[in-house]
Formats: structure tokens, sequence, C-alpha cells
């Protein structure tokens, strides 16, 4: 029996929501210091607007809804999917005044891509943006590769009892210290100095491939930001073909790497345990898969002599065909080479790739390889178990961190995620198909969108039809978080629906 | 015999002076980002021509300098300026308060630069500065300062609000 809502469960909501967008309001701070730097005053002023803005919404909120109670199960998926919609729309603030997007939907769009890691856009003359919007392009998959919520959490909300859960609604289920301000800490201490590491790093790079020296560490924060969150952005409409450089290609693609692996694996190898990188079962997935998909993508440029030899084939087939699966996005091709030259099966080859994504508690989208390896050694010990005498005891087992026993339980929860993604991509596809895009590219850009990748054939433009925008935006939000907490999200407005209904029928 | 030879000449100098010439024979043809990237086969290995704003970074290399040039709404071309190719002097590039150069190159273009691994990119031949480009106007509205004062209005009372009020709310 499904409980009543009662005004309690609002205020937690609200109060919590408040504190998540005061959280939002203050990351403006950044973007608009950014401007100031660069004496870009009408963008600095266009932030101080927006940043004034979110902190009276969050405000207001926290202090209509202020209370002691802490979150239960409920109460946190519907403040993780409800914070998400609200820093969504006040995040979009900042690209409306810009003038550089065509509508409110179409920030909405840019700020859920962000958010989400997705990295697809429709931001108008993206190589005339100030450098306070970079900055905020980048910073909005930066923190939502890490968890909008993790981000408040380190700050604002604390060691309450129900944060954590409000985590797993985000999508970071990974219990790595005992108590959870120290878990969303230990997070961003990770990617804080993976940021000082790789904004170093490409920055030289940027500086070696003749990129003037005060904005090369500017370049550098932005594509490791990019990467590190597996979200694809970069400051200019050519993304990483703008730098006509390997070395910028081959650091950049570390770095997704690392951020598409799990943060449980980040903390087991800071903490000595080196051999789980070897033993991981996601590792093993993503391996397997790779390679797989990369023998695909190999097989179809091969066919069609795209690539005149290894060297070129490589640089662009792997480049695109690992950021498709670490679900980042960064491309060195242009979007509708894809269709031109690639062909169906190249095509293919990479939107399966980016439908089985990368690892589970990352920053990355997509079935997620800890699935896909439960699912695949399910398979195979139930074909173990036939092949056995009736009576022998046959058991799985899955390394994640320790040696897991694979249940049955385990397999179906595996399964039904990966059953609401391909339906999630199924939908988006069919509604792309409907307003007459191909099948090969209507698919490839639904994928691109429910496993946050954002690799384009050129189907996301301002241009294209308001539905399939909201479609996008839907399979972004929900295949960033795992549509658990926005099924919560549904199931608990309609929920207070009904209470009100029955109330008014009691009065 | 000298009658027919004049009365050829005639008529092949009618020829060619009625005749369509091509705008290829002369000038290469002027193409965009989109037109290359879409009909990237047809263009493979062909002289172009190609006009855009210089963006931001000119990045200097051991064999010569990349720029990007910007053709239209988020559409770009790399173009590779190798070492020996006359480079004109860019007053201005790209960035949010300024307009970079115009510029005109002719170049070949690659669909996969064998030299870039596999590049789609232009390799000038020539360089040509169009227009010389010039800083923007960045100015705030007074509108929006209206805007951001009674909004920072708004938020300090209600922080004000938010920070005095004391902690209700009952425990379960």
């Amino acid at each position: 029996m499904i409980r009543r809502v009662w005004r309690e469960d609002f205020r937690i909501i609200g109060y919590y929501t408040g504190l998540v967008t005061i959280g939002v309001g203050l990351l403006m701070l950044i973007p608009m210091v950014t401007s100031l730097v660069f004496r870009e005053w009408a963008s600095a002023l266009d932030f101080a607007i927006s940043a004034a803005l979110t902190l009276l919404v969050g405000y207001i909120l926290a202090l209509i809804s202020r209370t002691k109670n802490t979150p239960g199960l409920t109460h946190a998926m519907v403040i993780a999917a409800g914070s998400w919609l609200v820093a969504m729309v006040l995040s979009g603030v900042p690209y409306m005044l810009s003038g550089h997007e065509k509508s409110f939907l179409d920030a909405c769009f840019d700020t859920m891509s962000g958010y989400t890691t997705t990295g697809l856009f429709l931001l108008q003359d993206l190589d005339h943006i100030s450098q306070g919007l970079n900055m905020w392009r980048h910073l909005l998959t930066y923190v939502g590769g890490q968890g909008i919520v993790v981000l408040a959490l380190t700050f604002l909300i604390g060691s309450t009892g129900g944060a954590f859960k409000i985590m797993v609604g985000e999508g970071k289920e990974e219990k790595l210290e005992p108590n959870v301000r120290h878990i969303a800490v230990l997070i961003w201490r990770i990617s804080l100095i993976y940021l000082g590491v790789g904004t170093v790093v490409l920055g030289l790079i940027a500086i070696a491939n003749g990129i003037k020296p005060h904005l090369a560490f500017f370049h550098g924060a932005y594509i490791f930001m990019s990467a590190w969150s597996t979200g694809g952005f970069a400051p200019y409409s050519q993304n990483m073909l703008y730098y006509h450089s390997s070395a910028m290609e081959i650091a950049s693609m570390v770095f997704f790497i690392l951020g598409s692996f799990n943060f449980a694996l980040h903390y087991a190898v800071w903490s000595g345990n080196r051999k789980e990188i070897l033993r991981n079962v996601e590792i093993v997935s993503f391996t397997v898969t790779v390679l797989t998909t990369f023998s695909l993508v190999c097989l179809a440029l091969m066919q069609r002599g795209v690539y005149p030899n290894a060297v070129a084939l490589f640089r662009r087939g792997f480049f695109q065909l690992v950021s498709g699966h670490t679900t980042t996005g960064q491309s060195n091709i242009y979007a509708r080479t894809f269709v031109r030259e690639w062909g169906p099966l190249g095509m293919l080859a990479t939107t399966i790739a980016m439908a089985i994504g990368a690892s589970a508690a990352s920053t990355g989208g997509g079935f997620k390889g800890l699935r896909i390896g439960i699912i695949v050694k399910g398979i195979a010990t139930d074909i173990r178990k036939l092949l056995s005498p009736e009576r022998a005891v046959v058991t799985g087992h899955y390394h994640h961190l320790h040696d897991n026993v694979i249940s049955d339980g385990v397999v179906k929860s595996a399964a039904v995620i990966v059953v609401l993604y391909v339906l999630i991509y199924v939908v988006g596809a069919i509604v792309g198909m409907a307003y007459g895009y191909p099948m090969v590219d209507a698919l490839f850009e639904s994928v691109s969108a429910g496993s946050n990748t954002g690799l384009s054939c050129g189907v996301t433009q301002a241009g294209m039809p308001t539905l399939l925008k909201i479609v996008y935006i839907l399979e972004m939000w929900m295949g960033r978080l795992e549509f658990l907490s926005v099924f919560t999200l549904f199931g608990f407005i309609a929920t207070s629906f009904r209470s009100m209904r029955l109330r008014k029928a009691a009065v | 015999m000298k009658r027919l030879c004049v009365v050829l000449t005639i008529m092949a100098l009618g020829v060619l002076i009625v005749a369509p010439i091509p705008a290829s024979a002369g000038q290469p043809p002027l193409l965009s980002t989109t037109e290359l990237v879409e009909n990237s086969y047809k263009w493979d290995g062909k002289t172009v021509s190609f006009k855009g704003e210089v963006l931001q970074d000119l990045m200097v290399r051991e064999d010569g300098t990349w720029m990007n040039l910007s053709d239209g709404n988020n559409t770009a071309m790399g173009v590779f300026v190798p070492e020996g190719v006359a480079m004109p002097a860019l007053s201005h590039a790209e960035d949010y308060r300024t307009v970079g150069d115009v510029v005109l190159i002719t170049g070949v273009f690659h669909r996969v630069c064998v030299q870039h691994e596999g590049e789609t990119d232009i390799h000038a031949v020539s360089v040509t500065v169009l227009t010389p480009g010039s800083t923007k106007a960045n100015p705030v509205h007074l509108d929006r300062v209206v805007w951001f004062v009674v909004l920072a209005g708004f938020l300090g009372l209600v922080m004000w609000l938010y920070y005095r009020k004391p902690t209700r709310g009952t425990e379960h």
C-alpha cells in the first residue's frame, strides 16, 4: 500500500532541494569571477543576476520549509530527481541572458546536457561566447559528473541520516566510508587532485601546441573537466579538432578513461589495493567490449576505405570509439562524418559502445560495465547449471572490490535497469524516426542522449523538433539518475494529488 | 585556303567569347565547412577557396601554422599554412570582445589528411586578409543592473530572515 503524503514530506523535500539550489547559486560565482578577470562586464552581470535569482529561490525554499527531520528513502529519491530539474531551469538563466540560445527550452537542454555529462548542445555561435559562459558550461559538466547532491552534501547538508540515500538517488551507491559527508569529501578530493594534475598537463600541452600561455591553462581546465566528467564539451565548436594535436587527444583520452572508472575502484587503488584494477569485473567487461566494438569499427572503416593508413584509422577510430564507450562524447571528427564516411556499421558499433557505457558509480552513463559483467556471468552460471548433474551445486562469482556471489536477485536487478535503458533508447529513436530521421541516425542520437554520451551525427540542432528536444532532455535526466529516483518523483507527484483528493473528500 | 583560315579563326574566337566559362577554370570554388564535410569525397584533393573569421589561437608548429576559421554558426574548418606560404600579418583574432580578421584562403582540401593522421583540413597555398577585425562593444545594460539590484535586495532580506529565524520543526 502506498502511503499518503503529508505536509512534512513537502517540507523535508523543499528544505533539502533549497540547500542544493543554494549550492548551485554559489557555483555561479566562479564563472562570474572568470568574466571579471577577462573584463567581460556584461557576462559578469549576467552571472551576478543568475546567482542572485538562484540563491533567492534556494533560500526561500529552505526558509519556508525549514525542518530538523531527516529524509527517508522516498524523500531522498524525490530530492535527488527534483533538485536536478530545479538546477536545470535555474542554471539555464545565464545561458538565456547571454543571448546565445534561441529559446529557454534550448537553454534547459544545454544545462541538462551539462549536468548529466552528456555534451550535446544547442548553443548558438559557440565560438563567440564569453570565457565566463565557457567556464559555466564546463563547470556544470564537472559538478554534474560528481553529482549536484554530492556538492551540496560536502558544503551544506552535513552528515544527516538521509544524506546517503539522496546520494544513492543520484547514482552514487558505493558506500566507501561510514560517514556520508566523508564520502562526499572523498569524491571531491579525488576529483580536485585530478583537476589540478589534469589542468597542468593539458595546459602545458596546449602551450606546446602554440596556444597563448594565459589561455592555455583555461583550455587545459576546460578539456580536463570535460574529459574527467565524461562530459564531452569543448570551448570551441570543432571540439578536439580545434587543437590539431594527438598529444591533447591522448592526454584527454587517459582522463576520460579514468573518469569512466568506478569511484570505489579509484578509492581502492588510492588505498593501496592496486591489484583491483586487474581483477575488477568492470575493467574486464570494459576491456572486452572496447576490443569487440573497436574490431567492428575497424572492419567498417577498412571496408569503406575511410582512412589511408593504420595510424589515421587508430587516431580517429579508437578515439571516437573510446570516447563513445566511456560516454564522453569528445570528438576529433566532424559530426556528419559519421553519416557521410563511417556508414551504418561504423555508426552501429559506436552506438553499441555508447549504449554499454562506463562503470557504475562513475561520472559516465549507459548500462554500465558492472551490469553487463553480472548479466554475462549470470548467463554463464545458468549454462553451467544446465550442463552439470542435477545434484551439483553450481554458483557463479564476480569480482567487484571483493568476490561476490551471483544470485538471481542481483542478475534480475541488473537486467531490469538494462531493459529500462533499452526502452528509453528505443523510444527516443522512434520519436526521431517519426520526424523523418533515418533509423541509424535516430538510434545513434537517442542512445547518445540516453547514455549521456554526447556524440552527434547531426540530428541535435537548434532547429530540431521541440518534442524531440524534450524527449532527449528526459532521456538524459533518466539515464543519469538511473530511473529509480525519477520514477519515485513521478509516483510522489501522483500520490500527492491522490492525498489532496482524499483530504478534500474527508472535509 | 587563307579565307577558310580566317573564317575558322573568327568562329573559334566567337565560340570562346560566347561559351560559358566554368568558375573553377579561373578561381577555385568558394566553399563552406558544411559543403566540404557533406561532400567530402567530391572535394577531396581539390583546390578550393574558403573564407572565415580567424578564431582565437594561431598555433605555430615546426612545419607550419594551424588556424581555425569560423564560417558560420558552429561551423569552422582547420587550415594548415605550411612553412613557406606567405602568412599576412593578422591584426585581430576572435574572442568574446573581438571580431577576428576575415581571411580568404586558397588551398587543397583533404577529406582525411595523410600528413595530419586523418584530419579533415585545408592546406593553404595563399592567405589574404579580406576584412580586418575590430573590437566589439561590451555594454552593460542598465535594465540588467536594476534587475540585479532588486534581486540582491530581496536576497539580502530572505537571507536575513533565514539566518535570524530559529529552527523549528518536530523530530519524529
